[in-house]
């Protein structure tokens, strides 16, 4: 099952350096964010999904020993240690050019963390089930509800979200930061078994 | 005899197509030519004995164990050679290499190098710009390179031309001298398996037909021709499919002696070839079922 995590590094490392050089460039000019870290991760995560949903790589990586569960729980831990890299990347160089430690550390990778992880949740099984294709279409669908949602009912959205962004990090209950965490972790976890039930069930 | 694979009684149906009661037992340390027409259910007989489908119903059991428990045990010693590419198309055959070598406990490197040397293939050149036989030799260094004990092709020879096929059938030849090794090899250019298939399964219509030795098929099969005025109602019988011209007729029979015997000097018998017979079941299947 490593091998199949590094598998997904190798097919990527030139994009894994890119970004890697991007972030540390970004360093630059502006201080690591929440949301710089969330869109890597995610759009790496995502592009190791496609390069391994055509039927004959899938063929492929089922006809060498690995089960089905393995190549699944490969992108959900591979998923994990992605984002753990690029945010590792991005404070890094954020505390080299900037010398930025913040306190508020901690809470944001948690954040970034949660955040991939809430996404990816749904992102996965739907691509088990379906082709990028469709996500593509779904895409389109958000986002025509989002401008709808800004247009039309909550004019100040992405005021809201900053103003959410900075509440939850400036919370102080650790409780609630593990109950929050607790959910997060039961929603991945019963995404997993979905994906594994989908996938188990494929046919190529 | 030890058989390597074993499918009993499988039944899988899926978008209109159907494999029905399905049994099929391949034995060790030999060549077994699987042959069928298209949509005769090949492809997806073998994507059942690679675990890539699911059957409905029945077992299949693969060096003497079922899927359920041993998946990876099973893998480890298998080589598998496919008609499409399989293939990250922007990696080269290094880069496959390091992806497709850590699966396998028995990798051994100095037979990939031995392989690839052989095969004259290119590492460094990406896998889309390859062509389709060196594709299938990438394939084959890959089941070789890990000393698979069973391998299975689906229809490694098709699209190539004539001078690698015989070029993939020697090697399969040289293969088989030494060692215990298993080779299952779909196919519908079915005189490829003249040169090294030992047995023969037949499959149509998602039915086995008949799994036999090659030398067992020209003991029983022949082609009959004779006259028209020889056919009658009785007669017929002993034909799997009668094909009828102005000048006489043209059969097949799965029992040579006994028709030699009943028509004596007034027909010919001759050595059918496997498309004969791939030819006239299919003939006989639409008569009569």
């Amino acid at each position: 099952m490593y091998s199949l995590i590094r598998k997904d590094f190798l097919l990527q490392k030139h994009i894994v350096l890119l970004y890697i050089a991007i972030l540390l460039l970004f360093s630059l000019f502006v201080e690591a964010s929440v949301y710089v870290g969330f869109i890597f991760s995610l759009s790496f995560i995502m592009s190791a999904c496609s390069l391994d949903e055509k039927d004959n790589i899938n063929i492929l990586l089922n006809s060498l020993p690995y089960t089905r569960k393995e190549i699944v729980a490969s992108k959900y831990i591979g998923a994990l240690l992605f984002t753990l890299l690029f945010v590792i990347v991005m404070y890094v160089g954020d505390f080299l050019v900037n010398g930025n430690n913040g306190l508020l550390l901690l809470k944001e990778v948690m954040l970034i963390l949660g955040l991939v992880m809430i996404t990816t949740s749904f992102l996965l099984p739907f691509l088990y089930k379906f082709k990028m294709q469709y996500l593509h279409m779904a895409m389109v669908g958000v986002v025509v509800i989002y401008l709808l949602t800004i247009s039309f009912f909550i004019k100040n959205l992405h005021d809201v979200i900053r103003a959410l962004t900075l509440k939850i990090l400036a919370l102080q209950e650790i409780q609630l930061y593990f109950f929050a965490m607790l959910i997060i972790v039961i929603l991945y976890i019963g995404s997993w078994l979905l994906s594994i039930r989908i996938y188990e069930r494929k046919v190529f | 005899m030890e058989n390597v694979i074993e499918l009993q009684h499988i039944n899988k149906s899926f978008n209109g197509f159907q494999v029905k009661d399905l049994s099929i037992a391949v034995k060790k340390g030999y060549v077994t030519g699987f042959i069928g027409g298209n949509g005769a259910g090949k492809s997806t007989t073998i994507k059942l004995i690679m675990n890539l489908l699911q059957q409905d119903s029945g077992s299949i059991s693969i060096f003497g164990m079922n899927y359920m428990q041993h998946e990876k045990e099973i893998k480890q010693r298998i080589g598998f050679v496919y008609d499409e590419n399989i293939f990250y198309e922007n990696l080269t055959l290094k880069e496959m290499k390091k992806i497709i070598q850590p699966a396998y406990k028995n990798w051994d490197d100095k037979a990939f190098q031995y392989f690839v040397d052989q095969f004259e293939l290119p590492l460094n050149k990406k896998m889309k710009t390859l062509s389709k036989g060196m594709k299938m030799k990438a394939s084959l260094t890959f089941a070789l390179a890990h000393h698979a004990e069973l391998i299975i092709m689906d229809e490694p020879t098709s699209g190539l031309d004539p001078i690698f096929r015989r070029e993939l059938l020697n090697i399969l030849h040289d293969l088989m001298q030494n060692g215990d090794k298993t080779i299952f090899f779909s196919t519908h250019i079915t005189t490829d398996l003249d040169r090294i298939a030992d047995y023969i399964t037949f499959i149509q219509n998602g039915k086995h037909m008949f799994t036999k030795e090659f030398y067992k098929i020209e003991e029983e099969y022949a082609i009959v021709k004779g006259t028209l005025d020889l056919l009658d109602r009785e007669t017929e019988q002993e034909f799997i499919a009668i094909r009828k011209t102005n000048s006489g007729f043209e059969a097949l029979t799965a029992h040579k002696n006994r028709v030699a015997n009943l028509f004596g000097d007034t027909v010919i018998l001759e050595n059918p070839t496997l498309e004969d017979i791939m030819y006239y079941s299919k003939k006989g299947g639409e008569l009569y079922v």
